[in-house]
């Protein structure tokens, strides 16, 4: 039979033919919705993980002192500005005492006034005294009736009361005065301890009501840092841990510190737990108050058990759980997770023992249906 | 069955109706016994290529008969019901151009009508096998047309008009584009051809180096036919 | 008998298949275009399978959290979970926004996720293919791989920065934006703080506000400007159900009861698909029906040319005895040939340009077929038209003169 030229022919044609189908077919079957699913595996191991909390807060004074007049005023004259440093006792400023000078004067007046009814009243009960006395005697002898006797001792006891009331009046009018040179002194503002001024709030001829602060001071020695955690990841939380602390402006310098007090009271409406973080030895220069800080608390270790990365975690029939590796096979297996730490570790308490290898990454979702093939990395990720 | 070559006797062919009718054909008579091979000649329009149509069964003749062989197959109509099997197996046509299947290979192209016919391929490729090697191409048995020369393929062509041993072949200028070697060659090779297979071949032609050859001459002009003896000359 | 068809095709090889595969590359096209269609169907399923829940809780009257802007109390999801049926219940943010890297911008839908474990809290990505999830609760993403972000890169949103610690795949909003996940508290305040200026701006105007703004009232201002601060809203409340109950069921209690508005999955789907993405659907509807027309126009105006070639081969074939028949099958034989290697062509083609389209590109193998037998009987239809042709021609021409 005569086959050569043909052949020729047939067969170049084939050879692109051949190919054609085989890539079409391997197209038809590798790629879209029956290509067999990407994954990677990760092994279970066990590891003694090493929890921490991560929270964010601010750098706050611990102490702040808002100095202010107890009464409305004008401020008269401010003697320091923002940054100043002060000594406890130092005066600040001073407010404008207005009319308290007179009105002390007035009161030394009443008080010498009062000084001057008493001795009168003194005076008078003395006198009452001594008659009520030679009355007594003028009774005992018969000379007189009872009736003039009791009206001397009358008036012996009202002497007595007035005298009584005119003591009294000198107190009130020194103790009045006393008070308003108290509230005169207190026109001063004064540094209750040492500190730094960071605050001045009105200025000289301006009107303050009372209790607004004119000037606040911190001590910069009791910088804290005001934290809130998370409450759904704030369990073990407890003072004393140390805690690393990150401020916004010094990003990558950690510095130590621990915790010092968790807050009795949480913030319902941002479901936070606040808790103050202290430093170890507070960084200089000073860190502004109100400058962000990320906290990293670490808890203490846990002993080893077995762990698996939190991407190996997915969800099936409404449980938390993996997909197991065995056998080639792929089964979902439902599981009670532990403690995780902040590197995406995840304690496995139930459900997966050491060596057991699960699902990681996959392209796609997986059920129970998935074809799958293991790879080093889903491709296309860089 | 061989059987008495064609014979046609009182052909018309008349195109259109009324004012404008044509008469193509007015009154043909016409025969050729097997072996034989006449030469038609005449004018352009003088009804030639019409006759050759009716002879081929490619256009319907207005009146007359047409016998092939045997059997009458036209009496002021046809009488064969299929005129396509009629062209395939009882009729060869040899053209002035080749007019081979470009992408059959040369034995493809002639085994093609026995095949068409119901052969087996390998049959139909040994018939045509040994129409080449008579035709002396079979040498060129597996080349495309498109790979011989003028007068390989028309030998090619002369081929596959014989491959179904077909009682008549109209061969339609067949030495037209061919010099005078080749034209003698070809006109040699109908001879032996219709010697060897007993066919009645009608050549329509006016080509002059040819004519010479015919020993009978039909001569056609406006669409009547007067025979004549040719001069019946060699091969050269 | 010989192939007709298959000798012409292996004569005028270099012919046909250069005309094969140009057909398959319009084939392609039209695949492609199909498969943007259906990856748009399915970007909207992907947000919502993603997204983890079986409910979601929205503002009243409201289409949200995809489809129209929704803002529920961040308090409000305390309330549904203790609806009975519910298992878990958690707030959402979507908003879609411009995320700085460096220099670049990329458009991306950001995620806000309470806080939670991946698994079990709804809104969460269900699957990572690199780096892990969330653990902190500020500051730290998981990225989709569409957004070209890698591990370790901080993006800039508002004036945070984050650390993009995983990367996911097929996160993407309904609009093809890729999603990056962040923690629900920053999110709340990227969604509600604007830029640095408009807040010393909204500061300077609350302080100008007399009734703010007392002197008898110390405290009052900063009382205020805190207020204003703060951002108690998100788009919406995710809930999954406890298995045995009916979704229709506890949305229904839950609209009685909270007077909010609850779309279960089957709603969602409706209102993304159907009114979302319906524009968009209907468009590349159009242009998939205009470029199947013209692709078939091609095929007949291709089919035809090629039959239109062989008019003298016809013509002797014809004379030489041939039946119609096989003249027709040789048509339709070499017009179903083209067909067969246009799509072989168009889908690898289909295949391989798929990923280069900035949306998804879904190609199903119920489309491919859909399309096989399309053009298989476009093929045939073309080569209706070249038969009656074929048919018609008079083998009397091949007879000169």
């Amino acid at each position: 039979m005569r086959r050569l030229p043909l052949q020729g022919r047939t067969l170049a044609l084939l050879a692109f033919i051949v190919p054609l189908l085989a890539l079409f077919v391997f197209v038809g079957l590798r790629s879209g919705p029956l290509a067999p699913v990407a994954v990677t595996l990760a092994t279970v191991q066990s590891r003694a993980l090493a929890p921490a909390l991560f929270g964010i807060g601010t750098v706050e004074a611990r102490y702040t002192y808002r100095i202010g007049p107890v009464v409305a005023g004008r401020v008269e004259r401010l003697d320091v500005d923002v940054g100043d440093r002060v000594r406890a006792g130092q005066v600040l400023g001073a407010m404008d005492p207005v009319d308290l000078d007179a009105r002390v004067r007035a009161l030394d007046s009443a008080s010498k006034r009062a000084g001057a009814t008493l001795r009168e009243a003194e005076a008078r009960q003395a006198y009452a005294q001594a008659q009520a006395r030679r009355y007594e005697k003028l009774l005992l002898a018969r000379s007189i009736s009872e009736e003039t006797v009791t009206t001397k001792r009358q008036e012996l006891q009202i002497a007595d009361a007035v005298l009584a009331a005119a003591r009294e009046e000198v107190d009130r009018a020194r103790a009045e005065r006393e008070a308003l040179i108290a509230q005169r002194s207190d026109m001063r503002l004064v540094a209750p301890v040492d500190g730094v001024v960071v605050l001045r709030d009105a200025e000289p001829g301006s009107t303050v009501v009372a209790g607004q602060a004119v000037v606040e001071l911190i001590d910069p020695a009791s910088l804290w840092i005001n934290v809130r955690f998370d409450q759904l990841s704030a369990a073990g939380l407890a003072t004393a841990l140390p805690a690393r602390i990150v401020l916004r402006s010094r990003d990558g310098e950690a510095l130590a510190g621990r915790v010092f007090r968790i807050e009795p009271k949480a913030d319902a409406v941002t479901e936070e737990t606040l808790a103050k973080v202290v430093f170890e030895n507070v960084p200089s220069p000073l860190p502004p108050v109100g400058e962000l800080v990320e906290v990293t608390v670490g808890l203490p270790g846990l002993p080893a058990a077995p762990v698996i990365p939190n991407a190996a975690i997915r969800r099936e029939g409404g449980k938390a759980g993996a997909w197991r590796m065995g056998d080639g096979e792929l089964r979902f297996v439902p599981l009670v997770l532990g403690a995780t730490d902040l590197d995406g570790l995840v304690q496995v308490r139930e459900g997966l023992a050491d060596g057991d290898r699960v699902v990681l990454y996959s392209e796609k979702a997986l059920t129970a249906r998935s074809r799958v093939r293991v790879v080093e990395r889903i491709g296309g990720t860089p | 069955m061989r059987g008495k070559g064609i014979r046609i006797q009182g052909l018309k062919k008349r195109y259109g109706s009324g004012d404008t009718a044509v008469d193509a054909l007015r009154n043909v008579d016409l025969q050729v016994a097997p072996g034989e091979v006449v030469g038609l000649i005449g004018p352009s329009g003088s009804g030639k290529s019409t006759l050759l149509k009716c002879l081929g069964a490619v256009i319907d003749p207005s009146a007359g008969r047409m016998t092939l062989g045997e059997e009458l197959i036209y009496d002021n109509g046809w009488r064969v019901r299929d005129l396509r099997m009629l062209r395939r197996d009882r009729i060869g046509f040899v053209f002035q151009a080749p007019y081979l299947i470009p992408f059959l290979d040369v034995i493809d192209n002639v085994a093609l009508p026995p095949m068409l016919a119901g052969a087996a391929n390998a049959e139909a490729r040994a018939r045509a096998l040994e129409l080449l090697t008579a035709l002396d191409v079979q040498h060129r048995a597996r080349a495309m047309p498109s790979q011989l020369s003028g007068g390989e393929q028309q030998r090619v062509a002369i081929a596959r008009g014989l491959v179904n041993r077909p009682p008549v072949i109209l061969a339609d200028e067949p030495t037209a584009p061919l010099d005078s070697e080749r034209a003698m060659a070809v006109i040699r090779i109908l001879n032996e051809m219709a010697r060897k297979f007993e066919t009645a071949i009608i050549v329509v032609t006016h080509d002059e180096k040819i004519i010479p050859t015919f020993r009978r001459i039909y001569h056609i002009r406006d669409g009547v036919t007067h025979e004549e003896a040719g001069e019946g000359r060699g091969f050269g | 008998m010989i192939s007709l068809a298959g000798r012409d095709i292996l004569h005028a090889w270099g012919k046909f298949v250069f005309t094969g595969v140009g057909l398959g590359l319009l084939i392609g096209v039209t695949l492609v275009m199909a498969g943007v269609y259906r990856g748009m169907v399915d970007d909207a399923k992907a947000l919502l399978d993603n997204s983890g829940a079986e409910l979601w809780v929205v503002q009243k009257d409201t289409l949200g959290p995809y489809a129209e802007s929704s803002s529920v109390n961040d308090d409000v999801y305390r309330g549904i979970l203790a609806m009975p049926g519910v298992a878990r219940a958690a707030n959402v943010t979507y908003l879609t926004m411009q995320v700085r890297k460096g220099e670049n911008d990329v458009r991306a839908m950001v995620v806000g996720i309470a806080p939670g474990e991946p698994g079990t809290t709804p809104g969460w990505p269900p699957y990572l293919v690199a780096g892990r999830q969330i653990t902190r609760a500020h500051y730290e993403a998981v990225a989709d791989v569409a957004s070209g972000l890698r591990l370790g890169d901080r993006l800039s949103i508002r004036r945070n920065q984050f650390t993009v610690v995983g990367l996911t795949r097929r996160m993407v909003s309904s609009n093809g934006d890729p999603m990056v996940f962040i923690p629900l508290k920053d999110a709340q305040e990227a969604q509600f703080l604007k830029d640095n200026d408009a807040i010393w701006q909204s500061r300077r105007r609350t302080a100008g506000n007399p009734a703010f703004n007392r002197p008898g009232v110390p405290g009052l201002l900063e009382a205020v400007i805190a207020s204003q601060s703060t951002n108690a809203y998100v788009n919406a409340v995710l809930v999954t159900l406890q298995p045995g109950h009916v979704a229709d069921d506890v949305a229904e209690s839950i609209r009685r009861w909270k007077r909010l508005t609850v779309h279960t999955r089957v709603g969602m789907e409706g209102i993304l698909v159907g009114k979302m993405i319906a524009t968009s659907a209907r468009q590349i509807g159009m242009f998939l029906v205009i470029l199947s027309v013209v692709s078939a126009a091609i095929v007949a105006f291709i089919i035809y040319t090629l039959t239109m070639d062989k008019v003298r081969e016809i013509a002797v074939l014809k004379l030489i005895g041939t039946r119609n028949r096989t003249i027709a099958a040789m048509i339709v034989q070499q017009a179903l040939a083209l067909g067969v290697i246009g799509f072989v062509v168009g889908r690898i083609a289909a295949t391989y340009s798929a990923p280069f389209f900035p949306k998804y590109v879904l190609l199903m193998p119920r489309d491919s077929v859909a399309g096989f037998a399309v053009v298989l009987l476009i093929c045939v239809l073309a080569s209706v038209v070249s038969i009656r042709m074929a048919l018609a021609v008079d083998p009397a021409e091949a007879i000169g003169g």
